[in-house]
């Protein structure tokens, strides 16, 4: 087939000038398109955090999988951590196709992780130790979760876009299924209110760290300047932290709950909540793998891959079949 | 092992229809070693939540994709109506004055129904 | 017979229709929780999705089991799941193993062979007692039948695709599943009896006899063992009758994680 190369015979300027017209046009960039190496890197270097958080993510919750304390909840929450392991799946898609280029596969994306090469989220280096975290999960970290992802569902990368609008739509259930739990017990017995509140005081300061520093001066490093610029997302971490405390706050609070800040107020003339930042420094400590489970976690990951390993190897075709 | 395992990631694409006899309609890509279990894999990963009449799994490699460059031999200059109703539309004023009706998509599209007295 | 009512009425149709429908509800939710401790665990991300679906299926099929002896006036769906002692548990010994050496937290040396054949083994003899099910005396019972049959035909052809990949793979999956076939033949028997009131349950018509429902699962394994030169041993019940309500320390440590919440308050609502 002889086609008009036109596009192939552009200059790599030219290429480049072309690209942030299509983004700017509102135009999705599909994976096998033109990219400029910085915008292939950082979608790389988020999607894959993105989805192997998911993954890694299934594991504080997985303990209350068998734990959880009625037929419902048990379905209920075997469903919910299903959905995460399928938000990993999709995601690592996504990010694999992107990485086709440099040779690299799902393979080296699990052995990035157990090196310690590819982060995961600061929320799931933490203990969850009561159904009260279950609940608490569901209810904030997927909130949080929810407020990051929906910022970009309009990503100029349409991969990346069609897998978040999958997510975002079962986050509708994970947000409810959360909710479910947590009103179940904050209309129980005093320890079961007791419950919430003490996962409350131990998540908070990992919810403010969620969104990110609000500036790279914070902890040396942030991409959210460049994901802005290729408008793959809209929002500054400030800005995704600011809509978080707007929605959760009220509801928190008409539960008769308490936030562990007391500095905690909104600034009506600044339109904003003012909060008592988190510990940067411990954030940057736990997201290399030093968070309270962080090896646990990793571990546990690393044994099952390895573990299964047989089962990859007896039906990898000896040729990659064409 | 001959690859350590590294072949068992093979790229699927899933589609499916929704109904019986609807239109298939890719889904999403998985990873899988062969395709009978990239069929069993297909409907929980991407369907859990929406019912489906068909699935079919199809090797990546066997999708011949267009390029960057291709894609733009799809384009088409807005200047074709005569090949649609829309170039055709004066011929109602036209049976009108013979006094019948233009036999368009709505007319013609409701002749293989059954007549119900 | 149509309604609790009419159960209530006959105490010799109750007690083998109520024993019944513990082994059947008792088996779903055990293997279930097993399957949930996988969760996260599989071979293949792909696959940890695909399983958990079947895991929550057959949680729903214990769920639905409970309910119609809560109906019978037995007590509560969720006390009946997770407040019984191991002793009053009618599951066969074989479901409640655990799913290899350590723990669904820490140093899971998880035996994906075992999970395969297991699975496998016992989505072929449910399917053989639903069919039979779905022709019970007991109506509310043959009606779920109906509906659970549904569900099995995935669960099927989930895990015979597995069984038959991996027992014909290279390497050392062949060796791994022959000896995982060897290991559930020794209990499987446990999954196919209908436990010390057998008699009473055919008798009443709630299901056909154990024996016509043994041999319809051995001919369907033929059918997939004979072609592939694989053996299938006899199966026996090595270990005792869970029926009975024989169990192994598996179940008591089971049955201390799936209660562990519902314990520290099982009158609350959770």
């Amino acid at each position: 087939m002889s086609m008009t190369l036109s596009y192939d015979r552009l200059s790599e300027e030219e290429k480049h000038r072309r690209f942030l017209d299509r983004i700017e046009k509102g135009e999705k960039i599909e994976a096998d398109d033109w990219m400029p190496d910085d915008y292939r890197q950082t979608l790389i270097k988020l999607i894959s955090m993105h989805g192997i958080s998911e993954i890694m993510g299934a594991l504080p919750e997985k303990e209350w999988v068998p734990k959880a304390p009625s037929l419902r909840r048990k379905l209920g929450i075997m469903a919910k951590v299903q959905d995460e392991m399928g938000h990993g799946q999709l995601l690592l898609r996504v990010a694999e196709d992107l990485m086709k280029p440099y040779g690299k596969t799902r393979e080296e994306i699990m052995q990035d992780l157990f090196r310690g090469d590819l982060k995961f989220h600061n929320v799931f280096h933490m203990p969850a130790p009561t159904w009260g975290d279950a609940g608490l999960i569901g209810w904030l970290v997927d909130g949080a979760a929810i407020i990051t992802q929906t910022n970009m569902l309009k990503a100029s990368y349409g991969p990346y876009a069609r897998a978040l609008k999958r997510i975002c739509a079962e986050e509708v259930f994970h947000a409810q299924h959360g909710e479910a739990i947590i009103l179940a017990l904050a209309e129980g017995t005093d320890a079961q209110r007791a419950m919430i509140q003490d996962a409350i005081d131990r998540w908070w300061e990992s919810l403010l760290m969620f969104f990110g520093p609000a500036t790279s001066t914070t902890t040396g490093t942030s991409k959210q300047d460049i994901t802005i610029k290729y408008k793959i997302r809209t929002k500054t971490n400030e800005q995704l932290r600011q809509d978080f405390l707007d929605k959760y706050i009220p509801r928190v609070l008409s539960l008769g709950l308490t936030i562990p800040d007391e500095t905690l107020r909104y600034d009506k003339t600044e339109e904003k909540w003012v909060y008592k930042q988190p510990d940067w420094s411990e954030f940057k400590n736990i997201v290399r793998n030093n968070g309270p489970k962080s090896k646990d976690r990793l571990n546990l990951r690393i044994n099952a891959y390895e573990n299964n390993a047989w089962v990859r190897e007896a039906l990898s075709p000896d040729e990659a079949v064409v | 092992m001959t690859n350590e395992g590294r072949n068992f990631y093979q790229e699927f694409e899933v589609f499916s229809s929704k109904t019986d006899g609807g239109q298939v309609q890719h889904q999403f890509s998985l990873l899988a070693p062969n395709e009978e279990i990239a069929l069993v894999m297909a409907q929980e990963n991407f369907m859990r939540r929406e019912p489906a009449a068909d699935i079919w799994v199809v090797k990546r490699s066997h999708v011949r994709k267009m390029t960057q460059e291709e894609k733009e031999s799809l384009q088409r200059l807005d200047n074709k109506e005569y090949r649609t109703t829309k170039g055709y539309g004066y011929l109602r004023k036209k049976w009108r004055e013979y006094e019948q009706n233009i036999l368009d998509e709505k007319e013609i599209m409701s002749w293989g129904e059954d007549k119900q007295k | 017979m149509k309604s609790p009512q009419e159960v209530n009425a006959d105490p010799a149709y109750k007690q083998a229709l109520t024993e019944l429908l513990y082994q059947l509800a008792d088996d779903d939710f055990v293997l279930a929780f097993r399957g949930s401790e996988w969760l996260g665990l599989a071979p293949h991300i792909e696959e940890d999705v695909a399983f958990s679906s079947i895991n929550q299926d057959t949680m729903g099929h214990a769920a639905m089991y409970y309910q119609l002896l809560e109906d019978l006036g037995e007590g509560k769906a969720d006390d009946l799941a997770h407040g019984r002692k191991a002793f009053e548990r009618k599951n066969a010994i074989l479901l409640e193993e655990v799913n290899g050496p350590g723990h669904y937290l820490k140093e899971p040396y998880y035996d994906w062979a075992f999970a395969v054949v297991r699975h496998y083994f016992y989505a072929q003899a449910k399917k053989v007692k639903i069919d039979s099910l779905k022709n019970s005396s007991y109506e509310p019972l043959a009606q779920a039948a109906v509906k659970i049959n549904m569900e099995l035909y995935y669960h099927l052809l989930h895990w015979k695709t597995w069984f038959t990949q991996l027992a014909s793979a290279k390497g050392e999956a062949p060796e791994r599943m022959k000896k995982a076939v060897v290991k559930v033949c020794q209990d499987f028997a446990g999954v196919l009896t209908l436990g010390p009131k057998a008699d009473e349950i055919a008798g009443f018509h709630l299901i056909e006899d154990e024996n016509q429902l043994k041999q319809r699962w051995v001919n369907e394994m033929e059918k997939v063992f004979s072609p592939s030169g694989l053996q299938l041993p006899e199966v026996e019940m090595v270990r005792g009758d869970g029926r009975n309500g024989i169990h192994t320390t598996d179940l008591d440590t089971a049955l201390e994680t799936l209660s562990e919440v519902y314990r520290q308050d099982p009158a609350a609502s959770w």
